[in-house]
Order: structure tokens, then C-alpha cells, then sequence
């Protein structure tokens, strides 16, 4: 049947890499501070540290503290309170740069906000960074320097808040029987839950072809929990354990259920390998009733960003596995909006193992990150 | 225009080392350039409105860099009702301005505060002030062309402003600035503080004038240009 199982993934990750490139500002920027220091004489020296600098750039519209609130507004739109964890923490740095290097329209923003490539060296730029990640200042928030791009099938361990929709289309040549097409759609609810913890809900549509006829049916109902217990907020790293409970909500005489409750914890890490993201799951499903198979599922993905901006193009390959079963997806991301907060994805599975059983299965997903300021390139 | 590209190349001798035969080219060309003006018209002219100047603006941050008062540049006209900084435009007459241009952040204002500017010039930004100014170029619709922040003086960024139309410049940190950059590569031309304008080298015939401002309006005309004869005319904005 299909070989997602109606297990496509929840999300995926990334690395840190400033985009901006400039030469000459480096050299003259300094310079220029001295003479304009001169210039200036009795009047107030430049700024020269990066608090200085926010206090006399960015705090005009950001404030000093961070909160976006300043008597003497001069934009329309008001800054998202960088005090806010839920803010600071969720993304990587290399897109808090973008923002500051292309200014807002870099990363799906404001306008209003200015771009600073041309002016800050990329030191200064991350220096700012890490100042506006110091206005959040619990450090028990996962670091978003492990936020990676959703693969299809392998589980994310980055805590999210988004909607999911996951298709599948199999298309089934068992030798004893005729072909068949199935279809699929996992309908995913994720919410983050305090800082490193989140909950999901999966409600699965089947459409399958019974031969003499298609059966429309509701599947099997997931709840899941899951908690990022390690996170490195230096080098992109994540470790995340959950529990995913299945309701017998679907039918199984027709398959579209498992007739049981099953229990089924799963671990799932990222990391980074140089621009690559390397992201695994892996999972067992324990059925309560004893007379239905247990199974062990296991997923590794590759894939690399083709440009630093959100809504840039990700290439990706996945190894999914299910007992001694395999499949290869190899698949391709798009974010869809300028802040990538909306993405396509788009895969297809193919058996490297019990080849006869199935040819191809297209697999992909419609992800919706209701809650974040924008993606990009690591 | 092309015809005098060599002046150019003379343009780089020491005038004492040019030969006989070089002066003799050079008194080729300026009477070219005499039969050439023979041979076209010129229009002159003066923008008038009956508006008034506007209030001087409040200034409430940054005072020390940009003063507590700053004059309204958004109808600049003078005691006898003249207007400054509106663009007369000579449709379908093309004519190639610079390939760059610089827009400075002076004293909180944008000067020149309205420029010609020719499709696909470049605009070297710069500030002589010791706050942070951005240059924001937007256009008609409200499209950004680009934004860069000019966090000290003396640095200059350099880019390319399309084939916009009009094009508006903002200042996202001092809100009271504008700045406008026609782009057009037909013969165009900005009244000074008398109001007074002026084309020349115009080929004889009827043209459509258009005359743009940021806050004034005036109908289109159409101006016919005779050969050695300058046209005057005098346009009310309102």
C-alpha cells in the first residue's frame, strides 16, 4: 500500500551562512568612522560597538530594549517585539542576517526596514544577531540554528507551530492482482507547547481503489507529543524524543485502520554536514492487541538549499524504511511566499526492496508555518 | 550630441600643445555646432502657481543634526508666485542624461530634492549627516526599488533605479524627507527658484509638453518650435 503509511513527516532544518557579500566596506568603514569622529569634533563620536551602534541606528525603531515600542515612531509598521522568545529563539541566524544585510523585503518583511549590506561588514551583522538574540533572555528555548526544512516522510525535531497537509498517490502492481491506485491526505495540526515541547494531531483521508470499486474512509487518528531535550545554540543540533498514540478511529476490515490502539515512541535529531542538512527519525509502532504486527520505521534525509532566500528552492533525498522493507524519495521544497512561511514539497517514493510490490508513490506536502517570521538558507 | 563626442578627447590636451591643425578641427566643430543651433529652436519658459508655501515642519528628533525647524520643500515658490522643482518634459524628444546621479542626505533633506534621471541610471547614495538616514526609492504604485540604510556620513552605495516613472524617495527615519527622481530619457528640464526653465537645441515642430510636480498639477500642451527662434511661454500650476 502506500509506503508512507500515512507516516509523512512533520518537518525539517538547517546551518548558518551569511549570504551578504560585499567587498570594500570593511576596509573603508573604519576609516570612515575615524575621519567622521574628527569631523565631528565637539559634537557625540560615533558609534563603534555593536550596543552603540543599536543604540544609535536600531533603537530608532526598534527601541533599545528591543520591543519595538519608541516615543517618536517614524514607520508605519510596528517591529515585532525581539523581547519575545517565541520570536528571537524559533529562527536561524543566517535569516536574522538576511534581514539585516537585504533589509525587510530580504526575507518577506517590511519595507521599511532598511537593508545594511552596504554599510555593517558581515562581523557587525552577526554581532547584531547575537545582540537581538540577547533580548530574549530566557536560554531555555531551543536555538532556531536547528530549525530545518520539513522533509516528506522523516520526522522534524524542531518544535513548530504549523498546518500540514500531506498527499499521497500509490499506484500498486501486485503480480496476483490488477493494478490499483490509492490515494491519500494527512491533515496535520502542530502547536508548540512552552519552549521545547509541542503536540500534533493527524487526521488521515483514504481514497482506495477496491478494484469493483473506491472506498472513501477516514484512517486511523494520531495525537503525538514531542520535546526537544538536547539543542545546540552554537553548532546546528537537534535531538528530539516523542510519543505518538494511534486511535482505531479507521476501519479494519478494509484496512483503513489498524482495529487497535497503537503506541508508538519515536526519537528524531538534525544536524548539519557543511550546507547539507541531515536530518532521522526513527520509530516502533506497538500495537495494544497483541495480534497485530509490531513495526520498526526508520528515515534518513539529505538536502541542501539551492539560494539563501526563504523562498528558495530545497533539493533533498530520503531513505525510509519500514521492517525490512526500503524506499528512496528523492524530492524537492519550494517556499511559496517571501518569507517562506508557506512551502510546497514534492517527492516520490520508490521501492529499492520488495520491488515487485509497488512501483512508485508520488508523496509531498502543503506546510503552512502560521506562526513564523520567515526561513531561509543556513 | 554625437557629433561633439570629440571635444572630449581635446578636452584632455593642454591647450598650449594643440597643434594648428587640431585648433583648426576644434573651429570646425564649434561652427558646427553654430549651424547645428541655426538649424534648431530652444523653448524657455516660467512655471507660476497661485499656491502657497507650505508651513515650516517641526522637527522633534535628531535636532541637533537637522534643527528644530525645517522649511517644507513640497511647493517652493517665491513672493511673485513663482514655482521651483517642477520638471518640464518634452515627450518624444530623447535625450540621454548622465548615466549617474547622487542623491545626498544633507541636514535631514534629501537635496537635490527633485532630479531628472535617465531609465537604468545608477544613484549614488550619500549622507553629510551623523545620524542614520535610509534612502528609500519607491515607486508611483509604492513599489520599493530599493532601501539602504546610510548609518554615517561619507559612505556612498551605489544602485540602479529601473525604468520607473516617478520615483519616490522616503527617509524611514526621519519621515518628514522626500525626494523625487523623474525618469524619463526625453528632454526634460527643473525650474529654478524663479520658476524660469529652459530646452534648447530643439529640431523644429510640435511637440506635447508635460509639465510634472510633486504637488501641483497642469494640463499637457502642445508647443510648436521654430528653427533660431526661442518659444516663451509662462504654465500655471495648480
Amino acid at each position: 500500500m502506500d509506503p508512507t503509511n500515512g507516516r509523512q513527516a512533520r518537518k525539517g532544518g538547517l546551518v548558518p551562512f551569511l549570504s551578504a557579500t560585499r567587498s570594500g566596506i570593511v576596509e573603508v568603514l573604519t576609516p570612515l568612522l575615524l575621519a567622521t569622529a574628527l569631523a565631528l569634533g565637539a559634537q557625540a563620536a560615533p558609534p563603534t560597538t555593536i550596543p552603540e551602534m543599536w543604540g544609535a541606528w536600531c533603537a530608532r525603531c526598534h527601541a533599545d530594549d528591543g520591543s519595538g515600542q519608541v516615543k517618536e515612531p517614524t514607520i508605519t509598521v510596528v517591529p515585532m517585539d525581539l523581547r519575545d522568545c517565541r520570536w528571537t529563539t524559533a529562527e536561524p541566524d543566517a535569516d536574522w542576517q538576511r534581514a539585516i544585510a537585504k533589509g525587510g523585503p530580504g526575507v518577506g518583511r517590511s519595507s521599511e526596514m532598511p537593508g545594511f549590506e552596504d554599510s555593517l561588514t558581515p562581523s557587525q551583522i552577526a554581532g547584531f544577531v547575537t545582540h537581538m538574540r540577547g533580548f530574549c533572555t530566557d536560554t531555555r528555548w531551543p536555538s532556531g540554528n536547528s530549525n530545518f526544512p520539513r522533509p516528506i516522510i522523516t520526522e522534524k525535531a524542531f518544535p513548530e507551530n504549523e498546518f500540514v497537509l500531506l498527499p499521497a498517490v500509490s499506484h500498486e502492481t501486485e503480480p496476483s492482482s490488477a493494478p490499483a491506485t490509492d490515494v491519500s491526505l494527512v491533515a496535520t495540526y502542530e502547536r508548540r507547547l512552552g519552549r521545547r515541547a509541542m503536540y500534533e494531531v493527524s487526521i488521515p483521508f483514504y481514497n482506495w481503489d477496491f478494484q469493483s470499486s473506491r472506498d472513501s474512509e477516514i484512517g486511523d487518528v494520531a495525537v503525538a507529543f514531542k520535546y526537544a531535550a538536547f539543542s545546540s545554540a552554537t553548532t546546528p543540533g537537534i535531538v528530539s524524543f516523542g510519543l505518538e498514540t494511534t486511535l482505531p478511529t479507521g476501519q479494519l476490515y478494509k484496512e483503513f485502520g489498524k482495529g487497535t490502539v497503537v503506541i508508538e515512541p519515536f526519537v528524531a535529531a538534525g544536524t548539519m554536514l557543511g550546507s547539507w542538512y541531515v536530518q532521522a527519525s526513527s520509530k516502533v509502532e506497538l500495537p495494544v492487541d497483541t495480534l497485530v504486527d509490531r513495526a520498526y520505521l526508520y528515515n534518513l534525509y539529505l538536502g541542501r538549499d539551492s539560494s539563501a532566500a526563504p523562498n528558495s528552492w530545497t533539493l533533498g533525498v530520503e531513505l525510509n524504511g519500514e521492517n525490512r522493507k526500503l524506499w528512496i524519495t528523492p524530492q524537492i521544497r519550494k517556499g511559496l511566499t517571501g518569507t517562506g512561511a508557506l512551502a510546497a514539497s514534492l517527492g516520490v517514493s520508490i521501492p529499492v526492496k520488495y520491488r515487485g510490490e509497488k512501483v512508485v508513490s508520488w508523496v509531498g506536502y502543503l506546510v503552512w508555518e502560521f506562526l513564523e517570521p520567515f526561513r531561509s538558507k543556513r | 550630441m554625437g557629433r561633439l563626442s570629440g571635444l572630449g578627447i581635446l578636452g584632455a590636451i593642454p591647450f598650449k600643445t594643440l597643434s594648428a591643425e587640431v585648433l583648426g578641427c576644434l573651429g570646425a566643430v564649434v561652427l558646427g555646432a553654430q549651424v547645428l543651433g541655426a538649424q534648431t529652436g530652444s523653448i524657455t519658459g516660467t512655471i507660476t502657481t497661485t499656491a502657497k508655501g507650505l508651513a515650516t515642519i517641526r522637527v522633534t528628533i535628531d535636532q541637533k543634526v537637522c534643527g528644530n525647524e525645517l522649511p517644507d520643500q513640497a511647493i517652493v515658490v517665491d513672493g511673485q508666485g513663482h514655482l521651483a522643482n517642477a520638471v518640464v518634459i518634452l515627450a518624444g524628444l530623447k535625450r540621454q542624461a548622465a548615466a549617474e546621479t547622487t542623491i545626498t542626505n544633507d541636514k535631514c533633506a534629501f537635496a537635490p530634492r527633485v532630479q531628472i534621471v535617465r531609465p537604468n541610471a545608477n544613484v549614488k547614495a550619500t549622507s553629510k549627516d551623523p545620524v542614520l538616514h535610509t534612502t528609500h526609492a519607491q515607486t508611483d504604485s509604492g513599489r520599493t526599488l530599493f532601501n539602504v540604510a546610510l548609518p554615517i556620513p561619507g559612505l556612498t552605495i551605489t544602485k540602479p533605479i529601473g525604468t520607473a516613472g516617478n520615483v519616490r524617495l522616503v527617509c524611514n527615519t526621519h519621515p518628514w524627507m522626500r525626494g523625487w527622481m523623474v525618469v524619463t530619457d526625453d528632454a526634460a528640464a527643473i525650474s529654478a527658484a524663479d520658476g524660469r526653465f529652459a530646452l534648447d537645441n530643439i529640431p523644429p515642430g510640435t511637440y506635447e509638453l508635460r509639465i510634472w510636480h510633486e504637488s501641483l498639477k497642469s494640463a499637457p500642451q502642445k508647443i510648436t518650435v521654430t528653427a533660431g527662434k526661442p518659444t516663451d511661454l509662462t504654465v500655471q500650476m495648480k
